[in-house]
Parts: C-alpha cells; structure tokens; sequence
C-alpha cells in the first residue's frame, strides 16, 4: 500500500481547453493546408478557403492565450524572442504565425495596392510550409513526452491523418467536391491508426486507455469506420468522420495525461 | 562549476515530513501544490517488514527533459545544474510538467507559470541549506557539490552502500540520490505493490 504526506503533482495538466485546442489547431492546420494547395493550384474555390484557414487560425490562437493562465503576463511574446528547436510547441508557435501571416497578406493583397506584387505562390508556399509544421506539431508536443506511454509515436500520425479527416469533412459539408475522394481516404487511414494504435501500447498503458476511454475510443472508431464506409453518402460520411476525428483527438489529450508506471 | 545535488538516506528517514512543511513555508508553495511530497510504501512481509519512507521532489536532472520542450527557454538549466524556472518567459504552457517522469512539477494558477523545487537557490545563494535539509531532524539529507571530492556530499556518495535513482530508465540522470533503500530491491515501484 502506498500513502503520502502531501502529494505528488499528478493531476491533469491539459484540461478541456487544451484539448479543444488541440482539435482547433488541427482544423487551423489542416484549412491552411488545403487553402494552400487550393492557392498553388490556382483554384476558384481557394478565396473562401483563404478566409476560414484565416478564422480558424485566429480562433486557435486566441483560445491558447485564453486558457493559458499566463495570459495577463503577455509572455507569450518570449515564443517569438526565442529559439527553441526542441520544443514542439516552439514550431507551432511560428507555423501558425507563418500561415497566418500568408493567410494576412493573401487577403489584404486583394485591397492593397503596395502588396499586389508579391506573387500569390510565394505566399501558397509559406502557407503550406506553415500548415504542414501546424499539421505536424501537435503529436510531436504528445510524443515527446517519453514518460507518458499512451502518447506514443503513433501521435505522429494520428494527429495529422485526424486533422485533414476534420477539414475535409468541413469542406465537403461545404459543398466542395473535390474533397470527397481525399476524405475517404483519410477516413479510412484514420480507422486504420485507430485499430492499430491499441496494439503499440505497454500493456499498463493499453489497461489504462481501455479502463479511462473504452467507450470514447469505441465511438470515435465507430464513427470514422461508417464514414469510411459512406463514400456513396459523403455529407453523412464527413459529418460522422468530423465527430469521430474530434472525439479521438480529445480523447487522446485527455486520456493520454498518464505517467508510466515505475514510481 | 558545481555539480549542486542532493543525498536522501532513506535508512535515516523517518517520513516525518518536515521537509515537505518546511518546503512550503519557505517557499509559499500554494494549496494543492507540493514541491516536496512523502511516499511511504511498505516493503515485504512479516517477519521480514519494513517501510520505505521515500521523500520526493524536483531531481534537478543532468540530462532532464522538461528543459528542451520549454517553447520559450523559460525551463533552463544553470551552471551549477539546478533546473529552474525563469517565470517572466513562462507561458504556463504544462509542456514541462507533460515531459517530467516524476510529477514534480505544477501550474501556480496565481503566478500563471509553471513551479517547482528550485533546491531553495535563493538560500544557497546565500551560503545556506535548502530548508528541507535544514530542518531534517535525522540529518538524512545531504546537499552539495558532487563534482567536489572534498565535499560532504562527495564523500558520503562514495563511502555509501546501496545508490539508487527514481526512474534510471528514463535516462533523466537524477542529482537526487536515495541511499540505502530498505528492500534489497532497490527504490520500491508501484508494479511491486501488490
């Protein structure tokens, strides 16, 4: 039996916020993405695209310094006087500023005089540069945590597979056609990473994600599984697949919030 | 340069927690928080019983992985190898509390950064103790320098028995050292509770 005077700090350390974060930053990500690959293909649809990566990108932003309870030290500022390689979070910090800032400019560009020069694929470049560390970073901030099993290297892909499984639902509720191939094809990766995941854990860990997040775990891969299933229905297939890649990221953050055993 | 770390003899601790008490006048350390904590776990069975009085805190890790995940180089270590906080570039982010192995660390929610033990580096400072090892009543903690061999440290490290770290798998490189843990087994772990 184990006791303690005073306790050790083992308690949540991301809370609702963070992992709503981590959903929105996976949409600021992935919209910039495909916002991105719509601008260097030249694409008619890319203007709205351009103004919901802009959105959701500032929202995503402007929840992190919400929630952080440093938010009235404005020491957010030192992400930008630093250089901090080693830091996922670090890289996120500048790929969301990056996208943004090509987002910025790819809108302005439109009103601006003195910003009609810059081609609009030097900018599609910097966006999609930007988008793919923002796709990227948050399974890396996971699975660097050597100490927390269930955030392993499968964070890598899960997080960035989920949030173009996300966007891509967005954009097909939105009426773009061009999305429903690749939404298959996320969906069905997704559901591939979310069946294998299981299988890549220590057993304690496995234990603990079955015993925290059974039921949550079972839904998500429910719903990504008849999205993948409902290529010939690709409004229901995006809502469900939206809904199951939200539910497993949040899932994730939360339930991923367990130290190994060994103390 | 020092070596700054700490000896934790566990053959001498009593699990009175003054330490923890001390810790937390000293430092102000808010309800809820604990930069110090007892783990008290009982080893073997009767008639061969006894209890592992394990006090707990910051390791001051030489290879410690809450430093490189820090996005704005508010996780740092010092010349001396204390990890600490510089808390005007701390963004409270919790990347370091997700990365260190031994629940050492927290949010002051009232500050808005992240805290821990900082081996009471405003005492040493000042050529003092860290109240922890100030206050021990059985003079079970030993702090110093361990790359001088004319410590009191160094030289209870190298005349000692049993040496054991917490977690020596995660390749941390704890300067919180446990002397002569009471099982044969080393430091207890929870997969052994049972």
């Amino acid at each position: 039996m184990t006791e303690f005077y005073g306790l050790p700090n083992t308690g949540e350390f991301w809370h609702w916020t963070n992992a709503l974060h981590f959903v929105l930053v996976g949409l600021a990500g992935g919209m910039a993405f495909l916002a991105a690959i719509l601008t260097l293909r030249q694409h008619p649809e890319r203007k709205r695209y351009w103004w919901l990566a802009g959105i959701l990108i500032a929202l995503d932003l402007f929840v992190l310094w919400a929630e952080s309870p440093a938010r009235w030290r404005f020491s957010h500022i030192w992400l930008f006087f630093s250089f901090e390689p080693g830091a996922p979070i670090w890289w996120g910090a500048w790929g969301l500023s990056a996208a943004m800032a090509a987002v910025a400019l790819l809108l302005l560009k439109q009103w601006v005089r003195l910003l009609e020069r810059i081609p609009e694929g030097v900018l599609g470049v910097v966006m999609l540069l930007g988008s793919l560390v923002v796709l990227a970073y948050p399974g890396f901030a996971l699975a660097v945590n050597t100490t927390r099993p269930l955030w392993n290297s499968m964070m890598l892909a899960i997080f960035p597979i989920t949030a173009l499984l996300m966007v891509l639902a967005i954009a097909i509720l939105l009426g773009s056609t061009w999305a429903k191939r690749w939404e298959v094809w996320a969906a069905a990766l997704s559901l591939g990473l979310l069946l294998a995941y299981p299988f890549t854990l220590q057993e304690a860990a496995r234990e603990h994600l079955f015993r925290e997040g059974l039921v949550g775990y079972a839904l998500a891969g429910l719903l990504i599984a008849v999205a993948a299933l409902l290529f010939r229905n690709p409004r229901w297939a995006a809502a469900l697949g939206l809904a199951g890649a939200v539910g497993l990221r949040w899932l994730l953050v939360m339930v991923g919030q367990f130290q190994s055993p060994g103390l | 340069m020092a070596r700054l770390g700490m000896l934790i003899d566990l053959s001498a601790c009593v699990g009175c927690a003054a330490c923890a008490v001390a810790c937390k006048m000293e430092n102000q350390v808010p309800a809820g928080a604990n930069r110090l904590w007892i783990r008290e776990r009982e080893v073997g069975v009767f008639p061969d019983l006894t209890v592992e009085f394990r006090p707990e805190q910051c390791n001051h890790c030489e290879n410690p992985p809450c430093v490189p995940v820090c996005p704005t180089g508010a996780s740092y270590q010092t010349q001396d190898g204390l990890v600490q906080v510089d808390y005007n570039k701390c963004i409270a982010c919790g990347a370091c509390i997700a990365a260190c192995p031994y629940d050492a660390r927290y949010i002051d929610k009232k500050g808005g950064y992240a805290d821990k033990c900082t081996f009471c580096s405003h005492r040493v400072a000042k050529g003092q103790q860290p109240a922890c090892v100030e206050t021990c009543p059985t003079y079970a903690r030993i702090f110093g320098d361990l790359d001088d061999p004319n410590s009191e440290i160094s030289k209870t490290l190298e005349a000692a028995g049993r040496q054991d770290v917490l977690r020596p798998d995660m390749g941390t490189r704890p300067k919180v050292i446990y002397l002569n843990a009471p099982s044969k087994k080393g430091l207890t772990q929870e997969v052994m509770e049972s």
